[in-house]
């Protein structure tokens, strides 16, 4: 009886090991997982978030202000507004994570002893770099707000020591603007929903082409001799019809019942995931015309659709990843869409800006079917 | 007197699977009325043979001709022929009906089309059955069927009769007959010697040549064959 368990576990290994495709996912797919994410978490910190100064007072107080956050650690000061409304455009398209407002009258309040408040402002429609940029931001709006009530105090000749006891005379107020509350729910629930949907897409699309080919019905269709364009179109568009009719039950429940934040409308959301879906499709379909078999198409298919979540920068920004990724993630349509998307459910900021990702996308769909057209067709040869 | 215009033409055909020759000049014609069987061991070459006169494989080289058509430059003799293959290629994930529904779509054939089929090949009490649940003559019944949708004037045909009840093997060959009588052509692979007598003439294929023979030609060349691997005093002697 032994004997034979061992037989069995022994054929069952070699199986394991003879299948080249199952044993290098089997021996390089948590290494290259651990390697991936260590290479995108690596920076424990978002290091340079980037950053707008309004200086609308222009004194040597303001700027001593500008000057502190310049040096600040994680910030980057990447342009220097001239209005609050030019701020808020550069915020609602993602250029800036963090906003300071410094208000006129600044250095004559402070002279005066005044309560004077500078106006922060963070992106929060990114947890995860909300979270960091105001941890960033209250590092030196401390020092400052600190250092002001100090020499307040001690222009009015109290002790050094006591004065730094003392009240703070610049009030640094921050707003944390699309998602105030850093709500996880908002953030992640819906997005974690369409992680899952996209990965059972690529998946399902991921044997598109090699399940028609690599089974024995293919014969019929190519004695018959009928157009395979026509054959794949049409599998195409209920692939993309069934993805979509996955996903509307789930936007609905989403936005209607639970609320989850919608700022660019029902429409033009459908019509982004309607685009991110074909290009899923396209994606699944290039895979399947260059595999062998099914089974391999579908390995092909969840080593994209697993890391690409992570890799989409939705929940650890792209700027954050390592400098040869960061080019790379953007060949990937989920990086697109899960991008796009956050823009849409948060900000809204206008078909201007929208229009690249849409674009994306359908160049995506475009280049993934022209492959798979020309690897279906050498394939044949 | 004019002669017949071939339904298939195959002049010097030469096929190679990783530079070594499958089919090495193989010749044959066939004309409207006549049924061929491909005579050969497994191994052979039968399926390459027929898979390429239906235009399901490429060839290296030599001239195909099907239905006056050269099959290297069109593909419009496709909608005259009718394929079995050996192998089960039916679509496994639909019913009988699906299937003879879905392909005649794809044969562009009418409704009235799938009725004549299925009465000729007796499917009616199987019209909802899984094809993956069909026995191997019913299933090759069903095949056939779907072959005949179109009214091919060329049936290619792999094994069709191999292992299968008597009673479907009764049934395909009735329904060969009148086929035949009509003017369609058939080209038959087959391995099993005895089901040599159904053709007009026998293709016997060996080391990538056919050589054509009569029924009984194909017979004798095959008792000649097993009796020199025979030695005195083997068993199967007596």
């Amino acid at each position: 009886m032994t004997n034979l368990n061992l037989k069995i576990m022994r054929r069952e290994l070699c199986y394991m090991w003879r299948d080249r495709g199952l044993r290098n996912i089997l021996m390089f797919g948590p290494l290259l997982g651990l390697l991936l994410f260590l290479a995108i978490y690596n920076a424990q910190n978002i290091k340079d978030i980037p950053t707008a100064i309004v200086d609308l007072d222009r004194s040597s107080s303001s700027r001593e202000i500008s000057e502190k956050i310049c040096n600040a650690e994680n910030l980057k000061v990447v342009t220097y507004p001239t209005s609050y409304q030019e701020l808020e455009g550069q915020i609602q398209r993602g250029e800036i994570i963090v906003g300071v407002v410094i208000p006129e009258n600044f250095a004559r309040d402070v002279a005066l002893h005044r309560h004077t408040q500078v106006l922060l402002i963070i992106d929060a429609s990114n947890t995860a770099y909300a979270t960091n940029a105001s941890t960033a931001v209250l590092g030196v709006t401390r020092t400052i707000s600190a250092e002001a009530g100090i020499k307040t105090l001690m222009s009015k000749g109290m002790d050094p020591a006591q004065a730094k006891d003392t009240y703070l005379a610049v009030d640094f107020k921050e707003e944390g603007w699309f998602n105030p509350t850093l709500n996880y729910v908002y953030f992640l629930v819906l997005a974690m929903a369409l992680n899952f949907w996209q990965q059972c897409c690529t998946i399902a699309a991921s044997i598109n082409v090699i399940g028609e080919t690599g089974v024995k019905s293919w014969l019929q269709i190519r004695a018959i001799g009928f157009s395979k364009f026509r054959l794949f179109f049409n599998k195409s568009l209920i692939h993309i019809m069934v993805f979509m009719a996955m996903i509307i039950p789930v936007y609905i429940i989403a936005f209607g019942v639970f609320k989850l934040p919608l700022a660019c409308g029902f429409g033009p959301m459908l019509f982004f995931t309607l685009l991110f879906a074909i290009a899923l499709h396209s994606l699944g379909t290039l895979m399947s015309s260059a595999a062998n078999n099914a089974m391999d198409s579908t390995r092909f298919g969840m080593m994209v659709a697993l890391p690409s979540f992570v890799l989409s920068g939705y929940t650890w920004p792209i700027e954050a990843m390592p400098g040869f990724l960061q080019p790379v993630v953007w060949i990937f349509p989920q990086t697109w869409f899960f991008q796009g998307f956050n823009y849409l459910t948060f900000k809204n900021p206008g078909w201007d800006f929208m229009a690249s990702y849409f674009w994306a996308l359908i160049i995506i769909a475009l280049v993934c079917y022209s492959l798979a057209t020309l690897i279906t067709a050498w394939m044949e040869r | 007197m004019e002669e017949q215009q071939s339904v298939v033409e195959v002049r010097d055909l030469v096929q190679k699977f990783f530079l070594k020759p499958v089919l090495n000049g193989v010749s044959l014609r066939l004309s409207p009325g006549e049924c061929m069987g491909i005579f050969g061991l497994r191994g052979s070459g039968k399926t390459s043979l027929l898979h390429i006169l239906a235009g399901v494989d490429r060839f290296t080289s030599g001239t195909v001709e099907v239905l006056g058509c050269n099959i290297s430059k069109s593909q419009r003799f496709k909608q005259a022929i009718g394929l079995v293959t050996q192998e089960p290629s039916l679509f496994q994930d639909l019913s009988v009906l699906e299937n003879l529904d879905f392909i005649a779509a794809l044969k562009n054939v009418r409704q009235d089309g799938i009725e004549r089929v299925t009465a000729q090949l007796e499917l009616k009490d199987y019209l909802r059955h899984q094809v993956t649940a069909l026995d191997f003559g019913l299933y090759q019944r069903l095949s056939l069927a779907c072959a005949l949708l179109n009214s091919p004037r060329l049936l290619i045909i792999d094994e069709l009769i191999k292992d299968i009840d008597l009673y479907s093997r009764h049934l395909i060959i009735k329904q060969l007959k009148p086929f035949l009588q009509s003017g369609g052509a058939c080209i038959c692979g087959f391995s099993n010697m005895e089901m040599a007598d159904i053709f007009d003439q026998v293709g016997w294929l060996e080391n990538g040549q056919l050589e054509i023979l009569a029924p009984l030609q194909a017979h004798e060349k095959w008792n000649n064959l097993v009796n020199s691997y025979k030695k005195p005093g083997d068993p199967e002697n007596d």
